[in-house]
């Protein structure tokens, strides 16, 4: 099954991904469709941890622990390519799935997939019809820099592998060094805000 | 509470009273420009090393920072190019506000010399004549009128000029061996490259025009040549529309002088109508000063039961009233949310540059009437009162009376003004710095020479958010003076250094044995206010009256620059302007630059050959110190002293 891995290091934090999630999942599909539309649902969460960026969204966990707390049944998951996903017309709004989440990724409003126009949670949905057609998650898409990848779990580890021992046993490359000195001096930057000397 | 009982307290500002303001910010609820960063958190770090392009509509185009994405631009651009167009533009903005500034003040001393304008006079005639002598206009048997008449012309000349030669300005201030070396330098890149690049700017509108015309879809893409350009417009500011600024408004509003102020919130007076003037041009602010020391306002304000109208500064106006008229100093940039906190502000009238369009929600949860004047500063849900040179007095009384209106709105409940005032020596101007000295700068040569006196550091302003307040500022200047380093600074540095108490005289106790015994003698504080962020221009004028007075160039004397707590274009502008004359300079926090390797190289390394000036970057205060003390002793021993 295909996830989507995250290098944290590499996030620049321009939130394309965001903005990518959200146009992918409004039913215009425009930009300025889903500009100052509150029902407009955005799966992925770019989150500033002192110095650091993380995309935030749901890993999809095999066992999940969201689809075992739903007591109505609305999360399920596809056999084909793994995803957990959410169905809206059986949600309750309980917000048992979100308090057994581990990566607190999932929220609640009215989103144009609900109801009645009622609170349901949303979530990531991998981008499943996408994903099914041989393509990419959108976030995963709209990543300049490498921060998103979409891949098996192996391919993943080996790619990111080989990578790290070229650089280790040949000296190859690794992080170009201005980006190096500017993840540093952020780093301090942060630092010194936050009590550290 | 001492400064270290601050830094822990708050990591947001080491200054009592700010420390003191945001326990009241936090606790009633107002936002911040502190809450307002943390709710932008993370920021976008293709905007940080400068590669996010957004010239043309086929953008943005973003650099992949890792080598793997997209290493162009949709036009081609590379990185360079990107970070390079960036910070010219920068610049420009920089510049431009600066020269704007004192285009004005030149409009005005025109329309004064020919009579036009009756609310402003020629109030220092000695500084007209010194202008008129250093641009080779006669004086001899001529009216102060007809000189200043001429002065303007030339000033305002140097704005729209359109031959190929240097600026007038420029050519008359700078010092000989400089701009000889610009010259030069521009005719040996002529001939090593066949090309055209130019540091000696023409007109000062002209290079900001040149840099928005050549950062256009399709124009100029080499590295070198745009940061040359930016030079180039930044000296056209320094030695240009700042100069203009500062010496016309010399003339116009007289020279200062030194004095002792009071400086930080604690000069907010509870019992009286309480005006803060904050933004950049003393013309508007200088006549509020004198308006509110009239009878007929103190009579108004007696009449709400007011006991006077007290005229506090903030930022650079603050810093313009506050030399030459020795009015409070309420803070810096920083500060200017607090104060309106404190309830106790009756009006704060802002004219441009450096005023947070916050300012005007917090001022609608107060009685404060929050009052916008320039018509480039339009803030929504400010009351705007349109200021005009030719009718300042009414405009001035008009606004006064609006603050005086407003005090009787106060919730003395609310009023909470923080007691917190440091004493500050302020008002060294060249001309204040020379009389001390006997009238020539031989006895401060001497001082260098011998080695009492190691070198000068000139900081200048702003704060900035991702500092804590006024730290990097106050270890800094504490640390250089610590090693016998004469420290002069402009803007809101000045105002952090004032509140910190570092331009009292008992600060003469911190410096270095060598330091210490100069500023005893003199009876002067060992860190010289030296005027608002335009008057950087003032720092140029000492190192060149230095320079010109030994015969060699600013880069050969143990000089250097910061910037440290940077925010603004203007900022760029002057650290551009002061690496264009030699002058190594400081930064912090990292400018946009990193996504450049080329651009990041010409700035840093390469400008020590070509200009004599370069920039760095240090994160710690006084590991910051310690670069600057080893640039000026290197000076030193190519000096041989």
């Amino acid at each position: 099954m295909k996830r989507i891995f995250v290098d944290y290091k590499k996030c620049l934090a321009c939130k394309a991904c965001e903005t990518a999630c959200a146009l992918e999942h409004h039913p215009g599909g425009n930009l300025f469709g889903a500009l100052g539309d509150l029902k407009t649902q955005i799966n992925v969460r770019v989150l500033g941890i002192e110095q650091e960026a993380f995309p935030l969204s749901c890993r999809h966990c095999e066992p999940a622990d969201c689809l075992n707390a739903c007591p109505s049944g609305a999360i399920s998951r596809d056999p084909e390519s793994g995803a957990v996903l959410l169905d809206p017309a059986l949600c309750k709004a309980c917000a048992m799935c979100a308090m057994v989440c581990p990566f607190d990724a999932i929220s609640f409003k009215v989103t144009h997939r609900s109801c009645y126009n009622r609170d349901v949670a949303y979530k990531c949905d991998l981008c499943n019809d996408r994903v099914k057609e041989g393509g990419v998650p959108a976030c995963v898409g709209a990543c300049h820099s490498g921060a998103l990848v979409f891949a098996e779990y192996d391919a993943a580890r080996g790619t990111r592998a080989a990578k790290s021992l070229r650089t280790y046993l040949l000296g190859a490359e690794g992080v170009p060094p201005h980006v190096e000195l500017f993840r540093e001096l952020r780093k301090k930057e942060f630092a010194r805000r936050r009590g550290g000397e | 509470m001492s400064d270290e009982a601050c830094k822990r307290e708050d990591r947001r500002s080491v200054d009592p009273a700010a420390v003191e303001m945001l326990r009241i910010a936090d606790r009633e609820g107002y936002a911040t420009i502190w809450e307002r960063y943390e709710k932008q958190q993370p920021q976008c770090s293709y905007g940080q090393l400068g590669t996010c392009c957004r010239i043309c509509s086929m953008g943005p185009c973003r650099i992949d920072p890792f080598g793997e994405g997209p290493s162009h631009g949709v036009c081609g651009a590379t990185a360079d190019t990107i970070v390079a167009r960036n910070l010219a533009r920068m610049a420009a903005v920089g510049s431009s506000s600066h020269s704007d500034h004192g285009r004005k003040v030149a409009q005005l001393l025109k329309a004064v010399a020919d009579g036009s304008n009756t609310d402003y006079r020629i109030t220092d005639g000695e500084k007209l004549l010194a202008v008129a002598a250093r641009l080779d206009i006669a004086t001899d048997g001529r009216s102060l009128p007809e000189i200043a008449a001429d002065v303007a012309a030339v000033a305002i000349n140097c704005f729209g000029n359109q031959d190929e030669e240097p600026l007038v300005f420029l050519e008359k201030y700078m010092p000989k061996k400089r701009f000889e070396r610009l010259k030069g330098l521009e005719e040996s890149l002529y001939q090593a490259t066949g090309a055209k690049i130019g540091f000696l700017p023409r007109g000062i509108d002209r290079e900001a025009v040149d840099i928005l015309h050549r950062t256009h879809f399709g124009c100029d893409h080499d590295p070198l040549s745009l940061v040359a350009q930016s030079v180039r417009c930044s000296l056209s500011d320094g030695w240009g529309g700042s100069m203009i600024a500062t010496e016309l408004q010399d003339i116009l509003l007289g020279t200062p002088t030194i004095k002792a102020v009071k400086a930080n919130l604690g000069v907010l007076e509870e019992e009286s109508v309480n005006v803060v003037v904050h933004g950049h041009e003393p013309i508007l602010s200088a006549k509020i000063v004198e308006m509110a020391q009239s009878p007929e306002c103190r009579q108004a304000a007696e009449a709400v039961g007011a006991r006077r109208v007290n005229v506090v500064g903030l930022c650079c106006t603050g810093n313009e009233v506050l030399l030459r008229q020795g009015v409070g100093m309420a803070g810096n940039e920083s500060h200017s949310e607090l104060a309106i906190m404190t309830g106790a502000v009756d009006a704060m009238v802002v004219d441009v540059q450096c005023i947070y369009p916050a300012l005007a929600d917090l001022s609608s949860c107060f009685h404060t009437r929050f009052i916008t004047t320039s018509e480039q500063a339009k803030i929504p849900g400010a009351l705007h009162i349109q200021f005009d040179e030719h009718h300042a007095d009414a405009i001035s009384s008009r606004i006064i009376k609006t603050a005086i209106d407003a005090f009787p709105n106060r919730n003395k409940g609310r009023v909470y003004i923080p007691q917190h005032t440091a004493t500050a020596v302020v008002g060294f101007t060249v001309e204040e710095i020379l009389k001390a000295l006997g009238g020539t700068p031989q006895p401060l040569v001497d001082l260098i020479v011998n080695g009492t006196i190691k070198g000068i550091a000139g900081i200048v302003g702003c704060n900035n958010v991702k500092v804590q307040q006024d730290y990097f500022h106050r270890v800094l200047t504490t640390e250089l003076i610590k090693r016998d380093i004469l420290v002069i600074g402009t803007g809101c540095w000045a105002v952090a250094a004032a509140k910190a108490g570092l331009m009292d005289l008992p600060a003469q106790e911190l410096a270095g044995p060598g330091l210490q015994a100069v500023c005893k003698k003199l009876d002067i504080p060992p860190v010289l206010h030296m005027g608002s962020c335009v008057d950087c221009s003032r720092m140029l004028n000492l190192a060149g009256a230095i320079a010109d007075h030994l015969g060699v160039d600013i880069s050969d004397l143990p000089l250097v620059g910061s910037a440290p707590e940077w925010t603004t274009e203007k900022a760029v502008a002057i650290g551009a302007y002061f690496v264009g004359s030699g002058i190594p300079v400081h930064l912090w926090p990292l400018p946009p630059i990193l996504g450049g390797p080329a651009v990041t190289r010409i700035l840093t390394q390469d400008a020590k050959d070509v200009l004599g000036g370069w920039f760095f970057v240090e994160e710690d205060p006084v590991a910051t110190a310690a670069q600057m003390e080893a640039i000026i002793m290197e000076r030193r021993a190519a000096l041989g002293i």
